[in-house]
């Protein structure tokens, strides 16, 4: 008999979908499917707006990550306008982007994934979250809590609000940060530090618990996707990077990514799958977000980080690295890497200068791509403006829609090592630390 | 005893509970007096377990997000059947927020956009397997279903969430600071509002704000929540609250501002309150402050003005975004045309709307604090009009000129704005409320 699992709704997930999986009378997996169940067609109600208030619409596509979401599409209007902003600002974006990237990479690990590992796959479905898990552990729940209030904010100190954001503009910044301020947040750095170095501690000992699992559980060859700068990790500039299942890497400058990226839409799922064009569909299936990150950079932009990075591929391998459960550990490397960023950053009095907007921006016809790498992945923007600076045009290629269909290629796969192979019943599980 | 609460995610950004997640440390008063049965950001009970509920058996029912999908409305009419309370939380769920703006469009142009004509798109096909399809328009929630008390903003701020939970269940308010606003008043020694038998707040209200309304000889509102001690002028002011017959129109503003900002009521400031707090009021039996650990004379102030206001329903005054903003007005700048967002640098004392550019401060409720204008940037009017089914570009014009140092004809400043709809309406365009339901 045919059977069909179902899982509606996924939880602990940022964006609305199900799971469904198709079992067949021989006992093999026919069909798994990741459907994601809503759109909201932002780059439809996007043309007749201002340019410039594109910024200020398009951060409700994501409440979890709304700064990449303001800051990606300003860069694009200043690409198609041909505007050059302030160092200043270009800082003060760079630290912008790292506080957000801090407290969501937390907000991740401890809300969305420790629950998992902290209680363990079989766990009561009731108990299996981050609530129980602050009951459970106050001293780490309140570490946490703290790291995430810290970069939240921060993001709130420089973007006017942590939750859409209002304070980027075409040109620059509407303002610099106040002195005050950021000697407030500079006197939090050296904590933030600390409990970043515990929440690395923390990761590796789950990661080494669950390494049986980590080592052989979806481990799916695909190729990623990434942002560098000259090769170097960087979340707010720089140029799109595909790594192949085998390491080799290719370069496309933002505008030309067309070249790279081809987005073939499934019948089954809003969110459309991405894929490398030279390659094809489905060969050409890559994966973004941290684990792409990490395989697509030479090294890291800061010496912690990069530290962290070199643990990593001297345990898990030096070429690229397939394993899905290791993720969580390349979120952790970034982590590292953002707080670091921001304490350089915060540091910088460069930061409270005014000249942080340029009065030099006209409007004219053309169009411009702006890239950015939001915490779920590489975030692309490509605005058509006419004379008058209105929006003719977007099209948004969104971090977590690079991941969709690799998602689902690693949810079959994972699927026949459960059901085919009966991967799991010979699996080495720790005890819980949380009952 | 925990109170069962669930948070139903229609089509949305999950910014709002972002924002409630943001009190952080603050989560952890909260949460006990919770008992989440659903909430798919968080914790892991299906969709299944939502169904299987008894009607009613849920206290309160969070609805964030717009309709959109089909399925965002069959959620919408299962939250509602398994609630006591409603409340929509957010401006998607209040007004379908800006993807309401895609009501411009049929579903189908729409659709086309982004799977037929994409750029990066390399097959071509309307996705139509197991996945729930359109509504023609977003939908707004209350023309689905009845909502019992609405909570607006892009997101709400976390202290207002944080306090309308609080308030549905009966605790404590966010933290007080310790001194009262009479402390700092201009008018403390001399000219004092409540020597003039004007109802003034600051006895009972923390300070902590930039002092505005009583400097410019308006009474303080509440704005900053409860003092944990009171100014010796309480006693006045208790007085005053013991005999409220009638009061003029301008402190009936003034009492629906403190009852929505100084309880952390759940609408806050602006919103049909009248009508949504006394369905509090009813629900409690008896009219009382839902806040616990207050000054005696501050409960029993705040006691009075409820059962006062259980009287007259009949309020519909509410207070915009300009009248909690630092900024000058009057200033020495002043409108002649129409300025857009990248142009020049505005100074950070005058009136942005005086330096040129649409600020929809005016006609936008408050509750947000002004935190986009604290950095330079002006209001879009995430939380709401303060007036409803008007077309909004002619009534801020209407507005700006009357109040605002603005030289420019009308005719010029309409001709000036090149997107009304985004400019005026970019939160509201799906909403029941709102001008011509998009419908232009």
């Amino acid at each position: 008999m045919v059977k069909e699992i179902e899982v509606e709704p996924v939880t602990r997930l940022e964006g609305h979908g199900g799971l469904r999986i198709v079992i067949g009378d021989d006992g093999k997996v026919k069909d798994a499917q990741f459907n994601i169940t809503s759109t909201r067609f932002f780059e439809k109600f996007c043309e007749g707006r201002y340019c410039e208030h594109v910024p200020r619409i398009t951060p409700r596509i994501c409440g979890i990550c709304p700064i990449p979401h303001h800051l990606t599409p300003t860069k694009a209007v200043e690409d198609a306008w041909g505007v050059t902003i302030p160092k200043p600002a270009y800082k003060l974006r760079q630290l912008l982007q790292n506080a957000k990237q801090y407290s969501s990479h937390a907000l991740h690990f401890y809300a969305l994934a420790a629950p998992d590992f902290l209680l363990g796959p079989f766990a009561n479905p009731a108990l299996r979250n981050v609530v129980h898990v602050i009951n459970q552990m106050p001293d780490v729940g309140a570490m946490a809590l703290k790291m995430m209030d810290f970069g939240q904010k921060l993001c709130a100190e420089i973007g006017g609000k942590s939750v859409h954001p209002i304070s980027a503009i075409v040109g620059g910044m509407k303002k610099p940060m106040d002195e005050d301020a950021r000697q407030k947040f500079l006197k939090q750095v050296g904590e933030n530090v600390e409990w970043t170095k515990k929440t690395v501690d923390i990761g590796l000992k789950v990661v080494e618990d669950y390494w049986d699992v980590v080592a052989n559980v979806g481990v799916v060859p695909t190729y990623y996707l990434g942002l560098t700068n000259n090769g170097v990790h960087d979340i707010y500039d720089g140029d799109i990077r595909i790594v192949s299942p085998d390491g080799k890497k290719f370069d496309y400058k933002p505008q030309n990514y067309l070249e790279a990226l081809g987005e073939h839409i499934p019948g089954h799922s809003y969110a459309t799958h991405m894929y490398y064009k030279p390659a094809g569909y489905p060969d050409g299936i890559y994966r973004a977000n941290t684990l792409a990150m990490i395989n697509c950079a030479d090294k890291m932009a800061t010496p912690l980080a990069d530290e962290a990075l070199k643990a990593m591929r001297a345990k898990v391998g030096t070429d690229v690295i397939h394993h899905t459960f290791a993720y969580h550990w390349a979120r952790l490397i970034e982590l590292v890497e953002s707080i670091e960023v921001v304490a350089t950053l915060l540091g910088d009095s460069d930061i409270c200068n005014p000249d942080c907007k340029t009065l030099d921006v006209q409007p004219r016809e053309g169009d411009g791509v702006g890239i950015t790498e939001a915490p779920r992945g590489l975030l692309l923007y490509h605005i058509w403006s006419d004379a008058d600076g209105i929006c003719k045009k977007l099209n948004l290629l969104v971090a977590t829609n690079h991941n969709i269909a690799g998602i689902e290629k690693t949810l079959m796969h994972v699927a026949k090592q459960v059901v085919e192979d009966k991967a799991l019943e010979g699996i080495k599980l720790p005890d819980p630390w949380i009952k | 005893m925990a109170v069962k609460v669930a948070f139903m995610q229609l089509s949305s950004c999950w910014g709002c509970h972002q924002s409630l997640v943001n009190a952080h440390l603050g989560l952890l008063d909260v949460l006990p007096a919770l008992e989440i049965v659903y909430w798919p950001a968080v914790v892991d009970f299906k969709h299944d377990s939502l169904v299987a509920r008894e009607n009613g058996e849920i206290v309160v029912g969070f609805i964030e997000g717009m309709i959109r999908t089909k399925q965002d409305l069959e959620n919408t009419k299962l939250i509602r059947e398994k609630s006591q309370l409603i409340i929509a939380f957010g401006s998607c769920s209040c007004y379908g927020n800006v993807p309401g703006l895609a009501n411009q469009w049929s579903i189908n142009e729409i659709q086309s956009r982004k799977f037929m004509e994409v750029e990066s798109a390399t097959t071509k096909r309307i996705p139509d397997q197991h996945v729930p399809g359109f509504e023609d328009k977003v939908v707004n929630v209350d023309d689905i279903i009845k909502v019992d008390a609405y909570i607006s903003g892009c997101p709400p701020r976390t202290e207002q969430i944080v306090g309308a939970v609080l308030f549905l269940l009966g605790q404590k308010a966010f933290p007080m600071n310790d001194i009262a606003f009479c402390e700092d008043c201009a008018l403390k020694d001399s000219g004092c509002l409540l020597d003039k038998n004007i109802l003034c707040y600051g006895p009972v209200t923390s300070i902590g704000c930039s002092l505005k309304c009583t400097s410019s000889g308006d009474p303080c509102v509440g704005c900053m929540g409860p003092a944990k001690n009171v100014f010796n002028k309480a006693s006045k002011l208790l007085e005053m609250t013991r005999s409220l017959y009638t009061i003029s129109s301008g402190e009936k503003k003034n009492l629906y501002e403190f009852m929505c900002l100084f309880l952390n009521a759940p609408l806050m400031a602006g919103f049909d309150l009248s009508g949504d707090i006394l369905k509090q009021v009813k629900k409690r039996g008896k009219p009382e402050s839902p806040l616990a650990n207050m000054p005696s004379t501050t409960t029993e102030i705040a006691t009075n003005l409820l059962s006062f206001l259980s009287n007259h329903p009949e309020f519909h005054e509410t207070s915009n975004v300009c009248d909690t903003c630092p900024r000058i007005i009057g200033s020495k700048s002043t409108m002649t045309k129409v300025k857009r967002d990248f142009e020049s640098l505005p100074n950070q004392e005058d009136c942005l709307i005086e330096q040129g550019y649409i600020c929809a401060g005016p006609i936008t409720k408050a509750g947000c604090g002004g935190l986009c204008i604290k950095v330079n940037s002006p209001c879009t009017g995430c939380y709401g009009q303060t007036e409803w089914v008007t077309d909004q570009a002619a009534r801020f014009y209407e507005t700006i000129k009357k109040g605002f140092n603005v030289d420019i004809s009308k005719e010029d400043f309409l001709a000036q704005v090149k997107d009304p709809t985004g400019t005026f309406n970019k939160f509201t365009l799906a909403s029941n409320r709102g001008f011509n339901r998009g419908e232009l």
